[in-house]
């Protein structure tokens, strides 16, 4: 189980390098339309290579304690983790020349199996576990069926193509795609386990689960509506209803996470979480986006393709970049502890997790990517290309740092303290 | 964690081993687990060379759960070599914040 964890660690390290790179490559793309080669090669890499797949290898270890019972298979994980690399690698290169014939299908047709083992894994998993779902269980379920649909229109888009099948134009279908991928799959995932391991982190005495249950209903209600009314009409004025729906269940999270931070024992907050309030930020910041996209959209104003671009790279680069920069060492550590120490721990004295890794190679990278964060954005906005080169020097910074610190904690050495 | 009973003639042994896994710390909290209030109740016999552990988690959802056990297990293997030592888990009562003790809080910070 170590091993495969690990090489969805590393895959999705590389992948974040290699976006990086790309991204300074795609400067002249960044202003333009988002249905550009080079950046659907980029947010594919962001999503399936850097996202999904660190988050895959997250699930291995983590479902096994959600659900209260051991993985169902070993050997299902490692097939999907072969189809999938290899899928991401296909898709995201024959984006970037935008090749739309074999080679993109086959990776669409690879990606599209990896889901479907690594959810076969997760729902036989679940299955196991005979007590009644809590609703954790519940968003991390709800994920992986968000998942496939995601990836299963992302093969027809790609089908789409060549053999001009679908009923409305591509862009239409783009966006519900999207947000299938951003609500559906990335949303609920981070939900479901954040909701979980954040109060673990804290020490958190009061967790109050009924605003879970309304969050769950309120991000999947506005879910469906939006892929049924967007579906058939577009967007229109009801889409604002629509998004404030999701708002209010993204509210309800927010709570709950506030709650666990005010009731927490352990006072200090450290690095990785310092991180997380980082994603958080970014999250609502592409929330607050979402009104002038729909408004502009409505107006017919060119602007809705700016801020649909600063949006896109708030959820993937901001939002669920910076939670795994954080989270990845709130996690990586314990297993990699629990493959070094479990028989040594007790007998003599051991490191912590947490000094598996180097704590000054954290504090470049957070610094880093506070700085890409504000060079950026801040650029994106006023569509200063120099200021968003130099945010995309820092992003490289960033994952060169990131990288590193991962080889640092996987290349550790079991030791005794004295 | 239950008083103990001064009558009891291995009540020195149990003392011994409740001091003996203060070394054991929780990985994530870095806070010891006699602190934490993890450990319910310790039985232990010099005469039938036997101790018994009862324990639960701060979280049933506690990822290192398996490695804290085998953390006691270790600890107490290590020093009573010669013992069989028996670590059990329990839900019942639950694990609550009230149960760390004010040196468990001042090393959370609080």
């Amino acid at each position: 189980m170590y091993r495969i964890v690990v090489a969805h660690y590393v895959f999705s390290a590389l992948c974040l390098v290699a976006l990086a790179t790309l991204l300074l490559f795609s400067t002249g793309d960044l202003f333009g339309n988002y249905f550009s080669p080079h950046l659907l090669a980029i947010t594919h890499l962001a999503a399936l290579g850097w996202g999904t797949s660190v988050i895959f290898g997250a699930c291995y270890q983590l479902i096994p304690v959600v659900f209260e019972t051991k993985l169902f298979s070993t050997k299902l994980p490692w097939i999907g983790f072969v189809m999938l690399a290899a899928g991401v690698i296909l898709l995201a290169s024959s984006f970037w020349r935008f090749d739309v014939g074999t080679y993109m299908q086959l990776a669409g047709a690879l990606i599209v199996t990896a889901i479907v083992l690594f959810n076969a894994t997760v729902m036989l998993t679940a299955r196991q576990n005979k007590k009644a779902a809590a609703i954790y269980q519940e968003f991390i379920s709800t994920a992986c069926i968000w998942l496939f649909a995601t990836a299963l229109l992302g093969l027809l888009l790609v089908l789409n193509f060549r053999y001009i099948f679908l009923p409305k134009d591509h862009l239409h279908f783009l966006k519900l795609h999207a947000h299938m991928g951003i609500a559906g799959w990335f949303l609920l995932l981070i939900i479901g386990v954040s909701s979980k391991l954040i109060p673990m982190f804290l020490a958190s005495r009061k967790q109050n689960e009924k605003l879970l249950n309304w969050s769950y209903y309120l991000i999947n209600a506005a879910l469906l509506a939006f892929l049924v009314d967007g579906y058939i009409n577009g967007i229109n004025y009801k889409t604002f209803a629509i998004a404030a729906a999701a708002v209010a269940g993204l509210v309800f999270y927010a709570i709950y996470i506030v709650q666990c931070f005010r009731s927490r024992l352990k006072k200090k907050i450290e690095l990785p979480i310092t991180n997380t309030l980082i994603s958080y930020g970014l999250l609502a910041a592409a929330v607050l986006i979402l009104p002038l996209i729909i408004y502009f959209h409505l107006q017919n104003d060119g602007r809705a393709v700016l801020y649909s671009n600063v949006y896109g790279f708030l959820i993937f680069i901001g939002w669920i970049s910076s939670l795994i920069l954080g989270q990845a060492f709130k996690t990586l550590p314990f297993i990699v502890w629990t493959r070094k120490y479990e028989d040594l721990a007790g007998r003599v004295k051991t490191p912590l997790p947490a000094e598996l890794y180097s704590h000054s190679l954290l504090k470049v990278q957070t610094a880093a990517y506070t700085l890409f964060c504000a060079c950026f954005f801040i650029g994106m906005l006023l569509q200063n290309s120099w200021l968003t080169l130099a945010g995309l020097i820092c992003l490289l910074i960033t994952s060169l740092t990131y990288i590193g610190n991962i080889f640092v904690l996987l290349s550790h050495k079991s030791a005794r303290l004295k | 964690m239950k008083d103990f009973d001064i009558n009891n003639p291995d009540v020195f042994l149990q003392i011994e081993i409740q001091e003996n896994l203060r070394t054991v710390i929780d990985p994530e909290l870095h806070v010891n687990i006699i602190d934490l209030g993890l450990v319910y109740e310790i039985e232990a016999s010099q005469d039938n060379k036997h101790i018994a552990v009862l324990m639960t988690m701060s979280s049933r959802y506690c990822p290192m759960s398996e490695a804290i056990l085998n953390s006691v297990r270790n600890c107490l293997e290590e020093n009573y070599r010669g013992y069989s030592v028996e670590v059990n888990l329990t839900w019942e009562p639950p694990w609550s914040y009230e149960l760390i003790s004010e040196e468990g809080l001042k090393q959370l910070g609080r």
